[in-house]
């Protein structure tokens, strides 16, 4: 019997990575591999699920034992599983940049810039590199990984729809809809690479040469800074937008599946993205995409949404204009996101995982 | 692809179009996207990258580690159990708090020292950043006829995009667009970008160097350098070369517009020449170094009696 155990820094439900985890020990399993999760820290109902990963004492002789080092960020992990003696394998998720934090979180900056700095030591004991998409791949081959898989996210898109919209949220969405006006989303945690700010100039051209006064922006996700949260708020209040900005903070499922029932469009301006989760969830809820060309964003959406070169303002505000005034267009770019998602359906990326440990880590019995 | 599909990649295009025409005839003011930029950055912190004061100062405030534990609670009952939580280990919390801010003082001031010796050395043999700063902000007029037909020569028929690093008013931009070549931009001086704007061109106001950082991997099909090349530090050349071979695809075209170091100095770039860290290279240094990046068929045109062009291709890969 082969073991192949997962370690990550993390273990949190209502997270597409969290989720990952536990589809990957799934289908190890279900391969016949036998797998565990250790991790630093794992949160709410996902406590049972994990191990503190100090407590992995190794398998002894009596299986061929391989570690599935999980890298987002800093963590005490990533030295752990480095003194390791066992085989390892890199699953990248991508580390954002520090430069988008340094202003804004200092201390997350230098957490950022000590988990580049892990993940390149791992280097040397990593017998593959996975990723989420040919953009991590080719950051973990400019670090030196001489063999990298594209493996994407493992997310099942069926459980998108177990949760049925919250009904209190979806009649306030509704009511201000009827009002009139265009509804913009977008979803991701409040962080400088994400550039939540970009959406709102955006915004602000839009209502300002389109006269549409009664346009929403919704801008849903916890925050990962709350100095960036902090200029954000203000930066809305000082366009006296506080009316039509909604910068919602960290939502349940149900809320989430709300905002998407009643966007009109999906608009996208990260600088930095290493997978960019979100987007399959618009594709899956029919929501046409508007997004800035930028890191994996032009990957994972494909032609499945109107990429665009430029995020200037004007740019974005008259490519939504196009898109929301366009029934065809609209059509077109829902259809190609549901081809799109079928991309990325899980079985066919539990088969690609597969495809990419088997000849690595050899039979599971 | 069916009669009634939309063509995305041509609408994008389509829609970036409208947008440089409608800011050529005035209908979208570049001050107000400008505006937008400033207003938000008055809520962001300062800058770490550039500003050592700043910065510095960003550190002292921080400095002092507040020992007084917070207690407020929206729950009652919670709010009871951290206010017994304070007073048990309030004292402790004093004391790591205390040892903590003294450190930090000490590594503050050490670096005020540092920072003063750094100044006093900058005295000594100029102060790089300010002059970096002062260059910045000097336009790089060039005359760009020089080397127009090697360059739109070089680029004709490239695949993919062309990026123009440091295009300012845009003359050379003109004659690529003319040319079917598919270019856009850079240009850091907001007032000389707003130039090539209103003449229709695609232009981005940022600096070359952190545009070329954002651009993905093998994104561009050519690239042309112009005015950065004779105005910044070798160092920072260096890294322009590591960051066009990286974001060039196969077969992309790099070509590099100079003025020859005997002509630097004179006439318009007199006061550049004083006020710059760098200095146009000899063009057999391009000849030299761009080999070791993965460039191939490396070759120097002359254009006219005071430049030269440089065009070399991203070999395969």
């Amino acid at each position: 019997m082969t073991a192949v155990h997962q370690f990550v820094p993390t273990l949190a439900p209502r997270d597409a990575v969290g989720r990952h985890y536990l589809a990957i020990q799934e289908t190890l399993r279900a391969a016949g591999y036998t797998s565990d999760i250790y991790s630093y820290e794992a949160k709410d109902e996902y406590k049972r699920l994990a191990r503190p990963y100090a407590s992995f004492a190794g398998s002894g002789h009596r299986e061929a034992t391989w570690l599935l080092y999980h890298s987002s960020v800093g963590s005490p992990v990533a030295d752990f599983v480095a003194e390791r003696d066992e085989p390892l394998i890199v699953d990248y998720h991508n580390i954002t940049p520090a430069p988008f934090f340094a202003r804004w979180e200092p201390a997350l900056a230098g957490n950022l810039m000590k988990g580049r700095r892990q993940l390149a030591t791992l280097e040397l004991r990593a017998q593959l590199g996975i990723a989420d998409s040919a953009f991590n791949a080719q950051e973990l081959t400019e670090l030196g990984y001489e063999r990298t898989s594209v493996v994407p996210i493992l997310l099942d898109i069926a459980e998108l729809d177990a949760t049925p919209p919250d009904p209190k949220t979806l009649d306030r969405l509704t009511d201000a809809k009827a009002r009139g006006g265009v509804d913009w989303l977008f979803v991701g945690r409040l962080a400088p690479n994400k550039a939540q700010h970009d959406i709102v100039k955006a915004f602000a051209a839009y209502r300002e040469i389109y006269d549409d006064p009664d346009a929403r922006l919704h801008l849903v996700g916890a925050s990962s800074s709350h100095q960036y949260e902090s200029a954000l708020t203000a930066f809305v209040d000082a366009l006296d937008l506080g009316g039509t900005v909604d910068i919602t903070g960290g939502v349940s499922a149900a809320d989430l599946s709300a905002y998407f029932e009643t966007a009109d469009v999906y608009v996208v301006a990260s600088d930095h993205e290493g997978f960019c989760v979100p987007l399959l969830e618009a594709m899956h809820h029919r929501v046409p995409i508007v997004a800035y060309a930028a890191a994996a964003v032009p990957e994972t959406l494909g032609d499945a949404g109107l990429l665009l070169d430029s995020k200037d303002a004007y740019t974005i505000a008259t490519a939504v204009q196009r898109v929301v005034t366009d029934p065809r267009l609209q059509d077109q770019l829902i259809e190609a996101g549901a081809v799109r998602l079928r991309e990325f359906d899980i079985a066919k990326s539990r088969r690609k995982l597969l495809d990419a440990l088997e000849p690595v880590v050899g039979p599971a019995s | 692809m069916p009669d009634d599909t939309v063509d995305i990649h041509k609408l994008a295009a389509e829609i970036e179009a409208e947008v440089r025409a409608r800011r050529a005839a005035g209908e979208y003011p570049p001050g107000f996207e400008r505006e937008l930029d400033q207003l938000f950055d008055r809520f962001a912190p300062p800058e770490v990258s550039n500003d050592f004061d700043a910065a510095l100062e960003r550190a002292e405030d921080l400095v002092i580690v507040d020992p007084v534990i917070p207690v407020a609670s929206n729950s009652p009952v919670l709010g009871i159990v951290k206010r017994v939580m304070s007073k048990l280990i309030g004292w402790y919390h004093v004391w790591v708090a205390q040892q903590i801010s003294g450190l930090a003082t000490a590594i503050n001031t050490a670096l005020r020292l540092l920072g003063g010796r750094v100044d006093d050395l900058e005295h000594n043999l100029a102060d790089v950043s300010r002059t970096r700063a002062i260059g910045a902000r000097i336009a790089a007029l060039r005359d760009d006829t020089a080397w127009e037909n090697q360059v739109t020569d070089a680029l004709r028929g490239c695949s993919g995009r062309v990026a123009l690093i440091e295009c300012g008013e845009g003359a050379l931009l003109a004659a690529l667009t003319s040319a079917g070549v598919d270019a856009y931009g850079v240009e850091p001086r907001a007032v000389v970008a707003d130039v090539a704007l209103g003449r229709g061109l695609e232009v981005r106001i940022d600096d070359g160097a952190a545009h070329l950082h954002a651009v993905g991997a093998g994104a561009l099909g050519g690239l042309v350098l112009r005015g950065l090349v004779e105005r910044a530090p070798l160092g920072d050349l260096l890294l322009l070369i590591d960051a066009a071979a990286l974001k060039l695809g196969p077969g992309g075209r790099l070509v590099v517009c100079s003025m020859r170091r005997e002509a630097w100095g004179h006439g318009p770039t007199a006061a550049e020449a004083d006020l710059v860290p760098g200095h146009p290279l000899h063009p057999d240094t391009w000849k030299a170094v761009l080999p070791e990046q993965g460039f191939v068929d490396v070759q120097i045109h002359v254009a006219g009696t005071d430049a030269y062009v440089v065009t070399a291709t991203r070999a395969d890969a």
